[in-house]
């Protein structure tokens, strides 16, 4: 499993694409980065409601609580207008990242 | 699951309260309370599940930086602030007994500047840790 630092710094943008798809709440997003990676990384809970609280704060989403289930409501996270201009331009950002890393990084192995 | 909500309550004892902080104590104890109920799915002891589900949750130290609201750095400045004053005050009253001993047994002789040049020392390094901590 990758050390968690070293992804640290791309949480918020891995996290933003996912309610980006649809609204999700908090361990449904845990169990998807999970899935997704085939459990080659697994957020820890106690950082995610972090990010939340952060990206709530920068106003990037929007939470709202859902419908009564498992004899608890669940809590909705949703992308706002600012949070989707963000996640472009933070892919962007990553694709110049990711080619300036590869000019050092390929080749060696 | 009367476990879990008390786990909970343990690890935001120390956090203000807020709103903010009631609505994410809900929020997790919710998202553990599912957790659970899938792990038992899979075949776990209720038992074993809740400590899977506690242990696995992680660092609180995040969630508390982020609810806090930078609470940390505010104490820290006012620390400096009362060091300062504490040096200043400290310091004067040095000073100002040595320029009563000075003039007092040998009026002739100025020698406290020296014994004030070295305590001076003091609220200037405690000036210098506030103004660094101010920025």
């Amino acid at each position: 499993m990758i050390r968690s630092d070293a992804i640290r710094g791309h949480l918020d943008a891995i996290i933003l694409r996912l309610i980006y798809e649809e609204d999700r709440y908090g361990y449904e997003i845990s169990k998807e980065i999970a899935a997704r990676t085939n459990e080659r990384f697994q957020i820890k809970e106690a950082t995610l409601y972090a990010v939340f609280q952060r990206l709530e704060r920068k106003e990037l989403i929007e939470s709202y609580l859902g419908d009564v289930s498992h004899g608890g409501q669940r809590r909705y996270y949703k992308i706002t207008k600012l949070g989707r201009a963000y996640l472009r331009e933070t892919i962007e950002e990553w694709n110049e990242i990711k080619d300036i890393m590869n000019i050092f990084m390929e080749g060696l192995t | 699951m009367r476990k879990i909500r008390s786990h909970v309550e343990e690890w935001f004892k120390d956090i203000p309260d807020s709103e903010a902080k009631e609505a994410m104590k809900a929020e997790i104890v919710q998202n553990l309370e599912e957790k659970v109920q899938d792990l038992i799915h899979k075949g776990k002891a209720e038992e074993d599940a809740i400590n899977k589900a506690i242990v696995d949750f992680g660092d609180i130290a995040d969630i508390k930086e982020e609810l806090g609201g930078g609470q940390a750095a505010r104490n820290a400045r006012n620390r400096y602030g009362i060091h300062l004053g504490f040096s200043i005050w400290g310091s004067a009253l040095i000073i100002g007994l040595m320029i009563f001993i000075n003039f007092y047994t040998s009026p002739d002789t100025i020698w406290f500047v020296y014994p004030t040049f070295g305590v001076l020392w003091w609220p200037l390094t405690m000036f210098y840790r506030w103004l660094a901590n101010k920025q």
